[in-house]
C-alpha cells in the first residue's frame, strides 16, 4: 500500500487488492468450507450450545467420554491396521508396476491408465456388493483380508498419481541402463537407484492412501461390519448416541486429515512432486 | 537390441511383470463385477437366462431410487460446476499467491472431507438445535424447521455441495490457465469488449473443462454412500443406500434386484466417467498450445 502512494505513476489498484467481487467469492467459500468445521470444534468443547449464541461454557468431559469409550482403543488400533496393511500391499503392487510399464512396457501404459481410472466409476457400493457376493466361502468371506483386497483397490489412484509424476520426473530409463551395466538386476536397480530417487513421490502417496483409508466407511461397514470395527464406524455409532461425544470423535477425524495433509505439502514442498488433486470422497 | 516395434509393445517376459498387478486387478475389482453383471441375468432357482431383475426395478422403490440419487446428483454438480467456477476465477485472478496457494490447499483438504464427520458437521450447524439454526431463530426470528431438514433432500443438498465446491475449483484451475493474456489482448484490439470475449473465446476454451467438471461432479455424488447414510438413512432412498441395505440384509429384498440396481448404477457412473475422459482429453488440445 504505501508502495503505491509513493509512486507518482498509476498504480492499477487489483495488483495490490483483490477486486470487491472476489473478496466476496472467496469471502463465501470459506464460511462455507470453514463454518462447519469450526463449529464442530467448538461444539465437541461446549457444555451446552442449543439455547445461545455461543457456548454456555467449556468443558472437557466429552473428550474423556469419548477416550474412555469401550471400543475406543479397538477401533483406533483396527484403523491403524487397516490403513498400514492398506499402504503396504498398494506400495508392493503398484510402485514395481509403475517402474516396470515406464521402462520396459511402454504398451502396457494405456491399460493401466484404465485400470487407475476404473475405481473412480465403480461406486464403493457396487464394489462391497461384488466382492461379498464373489468371496462367500472362508476365510475370505466378510474378512479383514478381503477388506485390504477392496480398499487397495479404492484408494489405487491416490497412489498411482504421485508415483507416476515421481516416476516420470526422473530419468529412469538412463538410471536403470546405468545401474544395470554395472552388473545390478531389476530388484537392485528398483530397490537401490529408483526407490530412493522417487521416494516423495511414494511418501506422497503412502500418505493419501492412509488418510483415505483411515476415514473409509462404506466398504468396511458394509463388507466386515462390526467383526472388525474401525474409527469412522464408532463415530457413526455416536452420532446416534451422543452427539456431544460424535463430536469429539469427528474433531479427532478432522484432525488427522489436517495433519496428514501439511505432511504432503510438507513432502511436496521438499520433493518438488507435482501437486496432486484427491477426487474421491465418501 | 530391441526393435523399436518390440520396445512399444513389449516381450512376453516383460508382460509378465504387469501379471501381479492385473492378477490383483482381476481378483478384487474385474472379475466380482463380471460375476456381478451375470447374476443380475440368472433366475436364482432354475439358473436360466432372464431380464426379470431389470424388469423389476420399475417398482416404485427403486424407480424413486433412481431418480432421487440422479436428481441429488445432478443438482449438487451444477450447483458446484456454477459456483465453483466463480470461486475458481476469483482464486486465479487473487494478487497474493500465499493466498491462493492456501485456498488451493483448503479445496485438497475439503473436497475429501466426506463421510461421516462432514455429515455430523452439519447437524451441528444445521440440526434441530444447530448453531446457524438457533441464529437464525434467536436474530431474525426465523424458524429454518420444518420446511428445511438437515435429514432430508435439501440438507443433503448442502452437504454434498460442501465437497463439490472445492472439487470443481481444483478441476477448474488449470482451465483458466489455459485463457491466454494475449487472447483478451488481441480480442480486445479487435474492438471486443469483456461480454465479447467471454461469449465467444473465454467460454468455448473453458467448455471442455466445465463438461469434464459437470461430470465428475456427478459421479462423485452417484457413487457416495456414508454422507448420506449418517444423515437421511430411511427417510430418502438412494442408490447407493438401497444396495447398502441389501448387503447388510437389512431388508428382505431379492439380492438379484440389487444386483440389477448396481449395474444399472455403474452404467450411469461408467457413461459419466466415460464423458469425463472425453472432456478431459479434449482440454489437454488447449493446454498444449
Amino acid at each position: 500500500m504505501a508502495k503505491s502512494r509513493s509512486t507518482p505513476f498509476h498504480v492499477p489498484n487489483k495488483k495490490i487488492r483483490p477486486a470487491g467481487w472476489q473478496v466476496f467469492l472467496v469471502g463465501f467459500f470459506l464460511f462455507y468450507m470453514l463454518v462447519p468445521i469450526i463449529s464442530t470444534y467448538v461444539f465437541s468443547v461446549a457444555t451446552r450450545w442449543d439455547r445461545t449464541i455461543l457456548p454456555e461454557g467449556y468443558t472437557l468431559e466429552f473428550y474423556q467420554r469419548a477416550f474412555d469409550a469401550s471400543y475406543f482403543t479397538i477401533t483406533l488400533r483396527n484403523s491403524l491396521i487397516l490403513s498400514l496393511a492398506t499402504v503396504l500391499v498398494s506400495l508392493l503392487v503398484i510402485v514395481p508396476t509403475v517402474y516396470w510399464v515406464h521402462t520396459r512396457l511402454a504398451g502396457a501404459k494405456p491399460l493401466l491408465d484404465i485400470l487407475m481410472i476404473l475405481p473412480f466409476g465403480i461406486p464403493t457400493v457396487v464394489l462391497a456388493l461384488a466382492l461379498v457376493q464373489v468371496y462367500n466361502f472362508s476365510p475370505l468371506a466378510r474378512s479383514p483380508f478381503l477388506l485390504i483386497g477392496a480398499v487397495v483397490i479404492y484408494s489405487m489412484p491416490f497412489m498411482y498419481r504421485p508415483v507416476a509424476n515421481a516416476i516420470q520426473a526422473i530419468d529412469a530409463h538412463v538410471m536403470t541402463e546405468a545401474g544395470q551395466s554395472l552388473g545390478a538386476n531389476v530388484f537392485q536397480v528398483l530397490s537401490k537407484i529408483i526407490i530412493p530417487n522417487i521416494l516423495p513421490g511414494i511418501l506422497s502417496g503412502s500418505l493419501l492412501v492412509f488418510a483415505t483409508v483411515f476415514a473409509e466407511y462404506t466398504l468396511t461397514s458394509l463388507i466386515v461390519g462390526a467383526r472388525f470395527k474401525t474409527f469412522p464406524l464408532l463415530l457413526v455409532e455416536f452420532t446416534r448416541i451422543n452427539g456431544n461425544v460424535a463430536s469429539a470423535f469427528s474433531v479427532i477425524s478432522f484432525t488427522i486429515a489436517w495433519l496428514v495433509s501439511i505432511l504432503i505439502l510438507w513432502v511436496g514442498s521438499k520433493g518438488q512432486v507435482a501437486k496432486t488433486k484427491a477426487i474421491r470422497t465418501g | 537390441m530391441k526393435s523399436s516395434l518390440q520396445r512399444k509393445t513389449g516381450h512376453t517376459v516383460d508382460w509378465l511383470g504387469f501379471a501381479p498387478f492385473l492378477l490383483f486387478c482381476l481378483a478384487f475389482e474385474i472379475v466380482p463385477i463380471i460375476f456381478l453383471l451375470r447374476g443380475s441375468f440368472i433366475e436364482k432357482t432354475t439358473h436360466q437366462f432372464t431380464i426379470q431383475h431389470y424388469l423389476d426395478l420399475q417398482r416404485p422403490l427403486y424407480i424413486n431410487s433412481f431418480i432421487n440419487s440422479i436428481k441429488l446428483s445432478g443438482l449438487t454438480a451444477i450447483i458446484g460446476m456454477i459456483i465453483g467456477t466463480f470461486i475458481g476465477y476469483a482464486i486465479y485472478h487473487w494478487p497474493s499467491e500465499r493466498v491462493r496457494e492456501a485456498l488451493i490447499t483448503l479445496s485438497d483438504v475439503t473436497t475429501n472431507f466426506a463421510g461421516a464427520p462432514l455429515a455430523f458437521a452439519f447437524v451441528v450447524i444445521l440440526g434441530m438445535n444447530g448453531v446457524i439454526t438457533q441464529f437464525m431463530l434467536q436474530y431474525f426470528n426465523y424458524d429454518l424447521y420444518p420446511k428445511f431438514s438437515i435429514y432430508s433432500f435439501s440438507g443433503l443438498i448442502l452437504a454434498y455441495v460442501y465437497f463439490q465446491l472445492p472439487l470443481m475449483v481444483l478441476l477448474i484451475l488449470p482451465a483458466f490457465a489455459g485463457i491466454k493474456k494475449e487472447w483478451q489482448e488481441s480480442a480486445q484490439s479487435l474492438g471486443a469488449d469483456t461480454l465479447q470475449f467471454w461469449w465467444r473465446i473465454g467460454i468455448p476454451v473453458l467448455i471442455p473443462s466445465l463438461i469434464a467438471g459437470l461430470t465428475l461432479l456427478f459421479a462423485n455424488a452417484f457413487g457416495a454412500y456414508a454422507t448420506a447414510y449418517t444423515l437421511v438413512q430411511a427417510k430418502l432412498s438412494l442408490v447407493t443406500l438401497q444396495i447398502g441395505y441389501m448387503i447388510a440384509g437389512e431388508v428382505r429384498q431379492d439380492q438379484a434386484v440389487g444386483m440389477a440396481m448396481a449395474i444399472g448404477s455403474l452404467f450411469i457412473m461408467g457413461l459419466s466417467i466415460g464423458i469425463y475422459q472425453a472432456a478431459t482429453l479434449r482440454t489437454r488440445r488447449w493446454s498444449k498450445s
